[in-house]
């Protein structure tokens, strides 16, 4: 026991922690860069990069790291790189390191739902600001347990440069025990400061993990919450099913609002200029078409409802006309500017692409409302407003608040989307399309996700778009009543074509086309239309 | 002797806690203090003077030694101050860079990577109680300046009979480390072993002595055959547990391993090695770390065919 408390605390067994702490934070920080540059070549378009880093991956993932330390220590001279064993220990631990971090990263980047970077290119964000401000930040929070355990095992692996002379614990502590014959004395001391650093590295991990909870109480509340003799009403972190129910009570019996003046709209109509042109669009997902020769033209101002069984191409002809999907053939030209296509015909860049969306202006809701999940209400519409209209921080949360106020959520501005109901959630996702001013407004199925008590408040806030607003959307739905009320026109698609087009209150009470009339029947059994 | 050991000590001490290139101003105040220390040093013999003329290019230099400092008596850490290394190979390599003017790291291997070390340029010599065996010589040219006793270090009271390098070892277990000579010489046992019907000896490799003593410690292996100075030191390290069966000749010597293309360097370090002897320096080393006079060798030069 003596001589263990005496090794462990013998200033040479300490110092030699000084080169495992080295060793390892170098190891760890450059396997971070190098393991980012790999996952950012595997996620990347050209195939090229992806294939070389997975040969990387291969190479310095299946060699002993031992065994790649006397390289870099014994080898690199005869190429004429001679290391010293500080810098080969650091080199070797980064390159072995950067293969597992690529993948925690790769992993992590990919575990964040797909329709929240839907959302971001809807909304004319560049693929490097979506992988700044939405991926990244919620990739991270993810990835913190496996890079502690990364971090701990990196530690562990730093002794492995005690085979290239490098004066770390564990060269110190074989070297003692081989002059004194301390054998136990000496590695149960060692071992025990292995265990405290790995133990410092737990701590730090938790910090992290405290640090970056978005559900973390504010620093006032936590300190109320010690003192509980002050009596104060403690905020309550407010959980979906809670905003459902609250929600159910504001909603559950929408106003009606009197039915649309239609002859008056039609005239209107009549005059205003096309915004959307469709010519001959065709779209396969391998051999089957999804689009098949799809024409059509919108005019400002215009309520189209998009309406047709699952899989007859209603999500994917709205995806196209904002190019979040490519296509085979035809043109799409929005208020006369093809997205996608330069000048000459030649593919835009997706950076060019983001741009060009931006500047048209088409606003998108989708079906599972694609909320970025670490922001509050209030910054999903913000956000976007600052990072591609370049609006001020102060400009762009004072139109958030406008618009949080027009769909009623203004006291639902600092939660996060996972504690809004999904008719809330809806109403956000709505209120960040319209923050720049769209022209143009695409809902995919924008109710059918919500349960059905919420569906009403949805419609409501996009009834009164069209109303108020004067806006144009293209609106796939299944809610046959809302369409018949709010929209203009209906268009039935079946098997990637339109087979019926016209006035909605009209096609949708007596359909011309058998299909129509098939479908809508369907409908009409399992949700009986109002008279 | 004393004031130039404490200061090569202090300085070892900073050079091995500074990292790598870190620290270079540290290190080149060191090498003044090193020369300064050796000036001082009363036991340099008179015609190491006439030496550092015909190799200036040594003077004031700072060499780094590849040891295994895992063989107490030879190289080892003093367990007193784990700061710097000591033992008969320390001083002699001190010695050799006094009587040339240069100036001595180290760097710390494992036996198996000494050569290896060298050849890679990561140091410039290696005075690691290493035999001078043409097989190595491939790797590196040899100064030799000990004859080679080895010990058979075994449990107490030497319960499986080993005499030696010979048919007593059949059936029995020997710690040896990568790379030792003793190996193939156990090893080449087997046919013998045959012979006699008896099986093969088995051979477990480790990294260090103390692990190879470890081995008989903990009953993993019957013995361990190496250099007679390091058996006697685990013998007295563990009086009740270890024994020394007997000491076996070699037909080898202890040498210094300088690289194979440097042939001015390998004629400075044999001619101040045959200075040291002359002058008597090395006796006085053997005898301040209980090396036996009759182990000592002239130097010479033990080359690849």
């Amino acid at each position: 026991m003596e001589l263990f408390l005496k090794y462990l605390t013998q200033p040479y067994l300490l110092t030699g922690i000084l080169y495992t702490v080295m060793i390892t934070v170098g190891g760890l920080f450059g396997g971070a860069l190098m393991g980012m540059v790999l996952a950012w070549m595997q996620l990347s378009r050209y195939r090229v990069l992806a294939v070389f880093a997975r040969i990387y991956a291969i190479i310095f993932r299946g060699t002993p790291l031992i065994l790649q330390m006397v390289f870099a220590y014994n080898a690199l001279p005869l190429i004429g790189i001679k290391l010293s064993a500080l810098e080969a220990a650091v080199l070797a631990l980064s390159f072995n390191e950067a293969p597992f971090i690529a993948e925690i990263i790769r992993a992590n980047i990919l575990g964040v739902d797909r329709g929240q970077t839907s959302a971001g290119q809807a909304l004319g964000m560049r693929p490097g600001t979506i992988m700044r401000r939405i991926v990244s930040p919620q990739a991270f929070r993810m990835m913190v347990p496996a890079l502690g355990n990364e971090a701990v095992s990196a530690l562990k692996n730093s002794s492995l440069a005690s085979v290239i002379s490098m004066q770390e614990l564990t060269l110190r502590s074989t070297q003692l025990a081989s002059s004194t014959f301390d054998f136990f004395s000496i590695f149960f001391a060692s071992g025990l400061m292995y265990l405290v650093l790995a133990g410092l590295i737990a701590v730090l991990q938790i910090i992290i993990e405290i640090a970056l909870d978005l559900d973390r109480p504010k620093p006032q509340d936590r300190l109320l919450s010690l003192m509980p003799w002050i009596r104060r009403e403690m905020p309550v972190a407010q959980t979906a099913s809670a905003a459902a129910a609250e929600e159910g009570l504001e909603e559950c019996m929408p106003a009606r609002l009197p039915p649309l003046d239609r002859a008056a709209r039609a005239r209107t109509l009549a005059k205003a200029k096309t915004v959307l042109k469709i010519e001959g669009l065709v779209k396969s997902y391998d051999t089957r078409k999804v689009l098949d020769g799809v024409d059509l033209e919108v005019r400002q101002g215009q309520v189209v409802a998009l309406l047709g069984p699952s899989g007859s191409g209603k999500s994917t002809l709205l995806r196209c006309i904002n190019r979040l999907e490519g296509w085979d053939s035809g043109t799409i030209k929005v208020l006369g500017r093809h997205i996608g296509v330069d000048g000459n015909g030649f593919a835009l860049s997706p950076r060019e692409i983001a741009d060009a969306r931006a500047e048209v202006g088409i606003g998108m809701v989708f079906q599972n409302f694609n909320l970025f999940g670490h922001l509050s209400a209030r910054e999903n519409i913000a956000g976007p407003l600052r990072w591609v209209q370049g609006m001020s921080a102060a400009e762009a949360d004072r139109r958030a608040m406008e618009l949080l106020e027009r769909v009623g959520l203004t006291h639902r501005a600092d939660a996060l989307p996972r504690h809004l109901s999904g008719g809330q959630q809806q109403r956000v996702a709505i209120a960040r399309a319209l923050a720049p001013n769209p022209k143009m407004l695409l809902l995919d199925e924008p109710t059918s996700a919500l349960d059905p008590e919420l569906v009403a408040g949805v419609l409501q806030v996009i009834r009164r778009l069209a109303e108020e607003d004067g806006l144009t959307m293209l609106i796939s739905t299944h809610q046959i009543g809302f369409a018949r009320d709010v929209a203009d026109r209906a268009i039935f698609l079946d098997q990637g074509s339109i087979i019926e087009d016209g006035r909605a209150d009209r096609m949708l009470t007596h359909p011309e086309n058998p299909r129509t009339a098939r479908f809508l029947q369907i409908l009409s059994d399992d949700t009986p239309l109002s008279a | 002797m004393k004031l130039s050991q404490k200061l090569a000590g202090s300085l070892l001490f900073r050079s091995l806690t500074c990292a790598g290139m870190l620290c270079g101003a540290v290190m080149t105040t060191g090498s003044l203090l090193i020369a300064f220390g050796s000036a001082a040093h009363a036991e340099t013999p008179a015609a190491c003077a006439a030496l550092q003329e015909k190799y200036p290019e040594l003077k004031g230099k700072t060499l780094v030694n590849a040891i295994n400092p895992h063989t107490p008596g030879y190289e080892a850490l003093d367990p007193n101050d784990p700061s710097k290394y000591v033992g008969f190979d320390i001083d002699l390599g001190e010695a050799i860079g006094d009587c040339l003017g240069f100036s001595m790291t180290y760097k710390p291997v494992t036996f198996a990577a000494l050569l290896t070390t060298l050849e890679a340029g990561q140091a410039d010599i290696v005075i690691s109680d290493i035999y001078a065996t043409k097989d190595r010589a491939k790797a590196a040219d040899f100064i030799t300046y000990l004859k080679v006793y080895d010990g058979v270090l075994v449990a107490k009271d030497n319960p499986k009979n080993i005499t030696g390098i010979n048919t007593s070892l059949c059936g029995t277990t020997a710690a040896e480390n990568t790379g030792y000579v003793e190996v193939p010489l156990i090893q080449a046992l087997a046919e013998q072993c045959k012979a006699e019907g008896k099986p093969a000896p088995e051979i477990q490799l480790y990294d260090n002595n103390a692990n190879c003593i470890q081995a008989i410690l903990s009953g993993r292996a019957d013995t361990y055959i190496n250099d007679v100075n390091t058996v006697d030191g685990a013998v007295k390290a563990y009086p009740d547990k270890l024994s020394k069966a007997t000491a076996v000749t070699l037909p080898y010597s202890v040498g210094i391993a300088v690289p194979r293309d440097n042939h001015d360097f390998r004629a400075a370090i044999m001619a101040a090695l045959t200075e040291i002897q002359k002058s008597g320096l090395q006796e006085t080393l053997m005898t301040k770390w209980n090396l036996p006079a009759d182990q000592m060798e002239e130097p010479k030069l033990v080359l690849a065919d």
